[in-house]
């Protein structure tokens, strides 16, 4: 893809109409510097800093170096790698299928079901949590249909067991933004021209045939967009996380984001260690997001 | 005639803006409403006869919420957003007086200190320095259905005096009868925890405030009876708060062993009046272990920030500082026992409790409260006790007992360092 140019100014008259532009966007250029920037910095200043409340001292890079000794942040790696590794396919490819079928034009009712599919992310993401906690805890409605139906004896731990609580976030998540990135594929299936479909039909090509090598390719760009944007989110998880099992049981569900919520907050306060986990999501986003991009641009 | 309804306006508006100014506002957080908010809420009106140019707005905000909001003010720097009285959990208040200093307005000489029970004035006091009124007894005990232990043939001094594993034998013989589970409590047994640690004199702390957690022979028995407790069957894992107190309330759970403020959660289960007992809780089977403990309690703290700290500091003090008659009150509906020495001889502590089928439960609480064994909480408590929640849950996946508390205790050095 190669980036628009803007003109070389060549004379008065243009290097005027070139200032002018440049004052237009000069607010939110401001803007952007003062409110993501400049925090940016002194985020990167304060996690330079060691110590607990307001009794904060400059360490070098003594907060990075612990990092690695810290079991909770170590179990919260693991665990946030597993969220992406598994979540973030699975999401896609189930948005991709969704769109797809929902593409077809001859499906009845294609507005109602797209509406239905996309609604769960127009919800608030504490009370879609809030109501996923209702549905798998011991006295949720989930255990409750299972005892009466006779189908266990006793309650399903879904949230008390480690392995079973991940899946229920993962399961949380897939539910609330699936819709989302369907709605980027439906649109970018319409940029796809029909009589390529009609052409491969004719040429003998099944439904499978036509997936993979037509639609896949050409919604390339889109489907890189909603990688690197999942990916963005996935690592940052956290509402679920808090709402649902509080990091628990014990650490087994705990991201990263909620580790920092808990240095930050809940325990005595050690904001410059806080702010290093931080910078380290924010590095790990970068090279993914990199790595994203350099994989999706081979030709 | 315009020029007099012009000056009777000013003269309106000047003596407004004066009684508002006479009036002094005082915004107070804390939490459930069966509880606390019950209990300032009749504090206020005993203020009133005594005060009444004094207009107190209760804001009703979770524990974690007090805290997390005080953290982000602190820190911030930004304090008007603060109260100006805030509740504070016991295991709390040294964390934030020591975190951050200066923060808190300190009482000497204007609260009856000598009143209090020591080991709740000790709790709040930094550098020599008190900054709180002591509020709930957090004493410890054992509520459990009467009518479930009857079912198996037992009584309520069959649960008296016993150990742990006594304890879970009895459970077992009720379940077989009930079908019910004879405990609830939050999974991860976090309040079990701290509660028998303490049972039996001992904290996750030494006398020099260092974390002893591996070599601690109450953490140890206390981690092996939460395994037998979880391995036994009568123990059920509530996910959250709401379904704790559910399970009692709805009768899925036969028991349940808290700190004493949760009688006001007890009795909201007006079907089941009549059928509830107290005792006290069970022991650790080592040599210090006795048969009671402490689990939360609270006391009332005022921000530095606070634009009337002496205003709120005598509210506090001349109720829930000095009036005998205000804890009488609230002692029946909330079950908020006093840690005000005075409030205990008053009569309200000797009735019979209707809904725990004429026990006198507050009598028994206070003999409780005189063997609870006196520990030293740090600054890192809650830390430490998630460090063992941890090592529980790893203990539960089959790690060794020696290699889950080994990491716990390097997790809670790491931490402190």
């Amino acid at each position: 893809m190669t980036a628009l140019r803007a003109p070389r100014p060549r004379g008065g008259l243009d290097r005027k109409i070139a200032r002018k532009g440049w004052l237009f966007i000069l607010p939110a250029v401001l803007l952007i510097l003062a409110l993501s920037f400049y925090p940016m910095v002194e985020a990167f200043l304060l996690s330079l800093q060691k110590g607990s409340g307001n009794q904060l001292t400059y360490g070098g890079l003594s907060n990075y170096q612990r990092l690695p000794k810290d079991n909770t942040y170590v179990t919260a790696l693991g665990n946030t790698f597993f969220y992406l590794i598994v979540q973030v396919p699975v999401m896609l490819a189930l948005a991709l299928i969704l769109a797809v079928m929902l593409n077809d034009s001859k499906l009845m009712g294609r507005g109602i079901y797209r509406t239905l599919i996309f609604l769960p992310c127009a919800t608030s993401l504490v009370s879609c949590s809030m109501i996923f906690l209702q549905l798998f805890s011991n006295n949720g409605l989930l255990n409750s249909l299972f005892l009466r139906w006779g189908w266990v004896s006793e309650p399903i731990p879904f949230l008390t067991n480690a392995v079973y609580a991940r899946l229920v976030i993962v399961i949380t998540m897939l539910w609330r933004w699936t819709g989302y990135n369907m709605v980027f594929y439906l649109a970018g299936l319409q940029n796809i021209d029909h009589q390529i479909y009609e052409a491969a039909r004719i040429d003998g090509a099944s439904a499978i045939q036509q997936f993979t090598k037509i639609t896949v390719p050409l919604l390339r760009p889109i489907i890189l967009f909603t990688t690197v944007l999942s990916t963005n989110g996935t690592l940052q998880l956290f509402d679920e996380v808090r709402i649902m099992t509080a990091g628990g049981p014990g650490i087994g569900t705990a991201t990263l984001s909620w580790h920092i919520y808990r240095t930050t907050f809940e325990s005595v306060p050690r904001f410059g260690y806080a702010a290093a986990m931080a910078f380290t999501i924010f590095l790990m986003v970068a090279a993914l997001a990199f790595i994203q991009m350099k994989v999706g641009e081979r030709k | 005639m315009k020029k007099l309804l012009a000056l009777l306006l000013v003269t309106v508006l000047l003596l407004s803006a004066a009684s508002a100014l006479a009036q002094t506002k005082l915004t107070v957080w804390c939490w459930d409403p069966a509880f606390n908010i019950y209990a300032m809420e009749e504090a206020k009106k005993v203020y009133a006869l005594i005060n009444p140019d004094v207009e107190i707005e209760v804001i009703e905000t979770l524990s974690v919420d007090c805290e997390t909001k005080q953290t982000a003010a602190l820190s911030s720097g930004q304090t008007d957003t603060l109260p100006d009285i805030v509740l504070m959990q016991d295991n709390s208040g040294r964390r934030f007086l020591d975190t951050f200093p200066g923060a808190y307005f300190p009482m000497d000489g204007l609260v009856d200190y000598d009143n209090f029970a020591t080991y709740k004035i000790d709790k709040f006091t930094s550098d020599g320095k008190r900054y709180a009124v002591p509020f709930d007894n957090g004493v410890a005990a054992t509520f459990v259905r009467t009518d479930y232990l009857e079912a198996a043939g037992f009584t309520l001094n069959d649960l008296t005096d016993i150990t742990w594993d006594r304890f879970i034998e009895i459970g077992q013989k009720v379940k077989e009868a009930t079908g019910q589970f004879m405990l609830v409590t939050q999974a991860g047994y976090a309040d079990f925890v701290s509660m028998i640690t303490q049972s039996a004199d001992f904290w996750f702390f030494d006398e020099d405030g260092r974390p002893n957690i591996n070599t601690n022979p109450a953490v140890r028995a206390m981690v092996e009876v939460i395994v037998k407790l979880h391995e036994s069957g009568i123990v059920k894992e509530a996910v959250d708060w709401s379904e704790y107190i559910a399970s009692f309330n709805n009768g899925s759970a036969g028991s349940t062993i808290q700190g004493c403020w949760i009688i006001g959660s007890i009795v909201l289960a007006e079907d089941q009046a009549g059928k509830w007992g107290v005792t006290n809780i069970p022991r650790l089977d080592i040599e210090s272990g006795t048969n009671y403990s402490s689990q939360g309690g609270s006391s009332w703290v005022v921000p530095a920030s606070s634009k009337n700290p002496e205003a709120a500091v005598d509210f506090l003090s001349k109720t829930f500082g000095a009036s005998v008659e205000f804890y009488q009150t609230i002692l029946q509906s909330s079950g908020a026992i006093a840690t005000y020495l005075p409030a205990a001889a008053g009569p309200a502590y000797s009735e019979p409790h209707p809904f725990f089928n004429g026990q006198k439960v507050f009598e028994d609480l206070m003999s409780y409260s005189a063997h609870v064994p006196l520990v030293k909480y740090g600054v890192y408590n809650y830390e430490a006790r998630d460090e063992i929640v941890i090592a529980i849950e790893a203990i539960f996946n089959g790690t060794s007992i020696d290699d889950a508390l080994n990491s716990a205790q390097s997790a809670i050095e790491f931490i402190m360092e």
